[in-house]
């Protein structure tokens, strides 16, 4: 035990003795690494995220489509589909996009019947009558109001309107309600000047959750201009947008692992004379191999274990601290996020593990691997260079 | 004297065998070195001081022939315990110092030390003692390559000893001292063998 503390022991003072060299390398390293981190912890918050939605999202949702483009649903469209057997509880949602030309953001406004809903209040009430509402913590902040302050909207017919801010909304997910302006039914369809009979589409909950293919399909028969979307197609869609392996997600968690492997291979072929010599020299004056082997592991794991360390801590804070700055550009097209948005700080312990598996190992191996050919050469070779 | 604590038998050593630039080193050499005293090797240039040195030192082995260190063949000992051999026994002060640079005086001392159970208090005390002999006390963070060949020479000298050898192998100590410096390092060897080895 006492030998080994004195390698580490050796291994920092040989790593201080080649400070400069050794900074460079954590600095490279530490980038390298926060950049693998911000793309695995965007993209796993992303996806907490879309679960967070996910839970609350209704089995099916139905749509009316006119030419292929999403058009407003008549309310006896409702009527059938809870005449179908098997499907459940059936709810016409009104909501839609709302541009805000003075913050330049996107909101989302829905309405509410008054009901409980799955999210969580932080102060406040849910809107009950016209003139009333409940926002988004997101739009609370860009719009630099809170529960007893007001907001005003400008709705289809151009005229502003006034709304009492009466709660303002907390949820698991940010994301979820960051952009959210909670109105009542009534009012959306007033507000979006909805003809009468009509919503923006049907929310269904399915018994069987097996049959969720066959109710989409028996509600595809029954109205052939209906779009039957299942919650499996919205996780797929979620996926193809949030997820690591697609677009620009993948070009940057690329690049940064290409940038890796040039390190990595850099160290991997060359040991320079001088670390050579030394390893004759430690070996000639008494070392064992083993030895040599240790105070290179030890190098090695102090180098990329501080990176992984400050590169991880760094991931994070660029995520969860400094809203993704440098990555949330990538998915603003998605425009539910065009406010400013938080996610929810979330470290998952496998995500920690692969990022560590994936980075400290392959480094250590790059610097023991070497070292381990110079090693068991006779130290005489060594020092006759 | 006693009889020989190291013998070498029949050494041969090629380096590169069999490529097209073999060389023969040491041809069929057999040399006793007696415990207790001072022996010399000397030969032109080339003749293969060094090589003899580094096989009886065991930090190689010779193609063929023996190495006995107190009756005990070395050669075919596996590494580690060729490792252990080398710790135990030798001490070495080499021509070019092969001191690593950029390290401090005293961690250059006490390199031998690191990867054995000595406890780091025992360490700081033998370098203390070991620096006070040798006259670099007040040196000890000095990085070694800001120092004269003679203190860097002594610097050697301090690490081949810090292990308390049984053996000082020495290649060429002098060959970088002026005559003044040469002249202190005999005496000093002297005075090592007087004392009954370190």
């Amino acid at each position: 035990m006492i030998k080994h503390l004195k390698i580490i022991d050796y291994a920092l003072t040989s790593l201080g003795r080649r400070k400069y060299k050794s900074l460079a390398i954590i600095t490279a390293f530490t980038v390298v690494v926060s950049a693998l981190a911000s793309i695995l912890l965007f993209s796993r918050a992303l996806q907490t995220e879309a679960a967070y939605i996910l839970d609350s999202a209704p089995d099916l949702i139905v749509q009316r489509t006119v030419g292929g483009r999403h058009d407003l649903i008549p309310l006896e469209y409702s009527e059938k589909i809870k005449k179908i057997p098997g499907i459940g509880t059936v709810s016409e949602r009104y909501w839609g996009y709302y541009y805000d030309p003075l913050t330049r953001a996107n909101y989302t406004i829905l309405g509410t019947d008054g009901n409980e809903t799955p999210l969580e209040l932080l102060e406040g009430r849910l809107p009950a009558a016209a003139g009333e509402c409940a926002v988004g913590a997101g739009v609370a902040a860009i719009k630099r109001t809170g529960a007893g302050g007001e907001l005003i909207l400008v709705d289809s017919s151009n005229t502003g309107v006034l709304y009492e801010v009466v709660g303002v909304f907390r949820a698991d997910s940010s994301l979820l309600t960051n952009d959210l302006i909670l109105l009542p039914n009534e009012v959306v369809v007033d507000f979006f000047g909805y003809p009468p009979g009509m919503a923006t589409d049907v929310a269904v909950q399915v018994y069987n959750k097996n049959e969720l293919q066959t109710a989409a399909a028996k509600v595809k028969r029954l109205l052939p201009d209906s779009r039957p979307i299942t919650k499996a197609e919205i996780v797929r869609t979620y996926e193809m947008v949030f997820n690591w392996r697609s677009g620009m997600m993948m070009t940057v968690f690329s690049a940064a692992v290409i940038a890796f492997c040039i390190l990595a291979w850099d160290k991997a072929t060359g040991i320079s004379a001088d670390e050579k010599q030394e390893i004759g020299i430690l070996k000639a004056i008494g070392w064992d191999t083993s030895e040599v082997l240790a105070l290179k592991f030890w190098e090695g794991l102090i180098i990329s274990l501080t990176s992984f360390l400050l590169g991880t801590l760094a991931g994070y804070l660029h995520i969860f601290v400094f809203n993704a700055f440098l990555l949330a550009p990538v998915i603003k097209g998605w425009s539910v996020v065009f406010p400013d948005f938080h996610l929810t700080p979330h470290l998952d312990p496998y995500l920690v593990f692969t990022l560590a598996f994936l980075t400290v190992t392959p480094y250590v191996a790059s610097t023991v691997i070497p070292a381990w050919k110079a090693a068991i050469t006779d130290p005489e070779t060594i020092m006759r260079g | 004297m006693d009889k020989a604590y190291i013998s070498a038998r029949n050494v041969r050593k090629v380096y590169n065998p069999g490529k097209p630039d073999e060389m023969v080193a040491l041809h069929d050499i057999s040399v006793d070195i007696p415990r207790g005293g001072m022996t010399i090797l000397k030969g032109p240039s080339g003749s293969g001081k060094t090589s003899l040195l580094s096989a009886i030192a065991c930090m190689s082995r010779p193609t063929e022939g023996r190495i006995l260190i107190e009756g005990r063949d070395v050669v075919k000992l596996p590494e580690r315990f060729l490792t252990d051999v080398r710790r135990s026994t030798f001490g070495f002060v080499f021509q070019q110092f092969h001191l690593i640079r950029n390290l401090s005086v005293r961690d250059n001392i006490l390199l031998p030390l690191y990867p054995t159970a000595v406890m780091p208090s025992a360490m700081k005390k033998k370098s203390v003692e070991i620096m006070a002999r040798f006259s670099l006390a007040g040196k000890e963070n000095l990085k070694v390559k800001n120092l004269s060949g003679g203190e860097q020479q002594r610097v050697a000298i301090a690490r081949a000893l810090i292990n308390d050898p049984k053996v000082i192998v020495a290649d060429e100590p002098t060959a970088h001292l002026d005559r003044k410096l040469a002249a202190e390092f005999m005496d000093m060897l002297t005075s090592l063998c007087a004392e009954g080895g370190p």
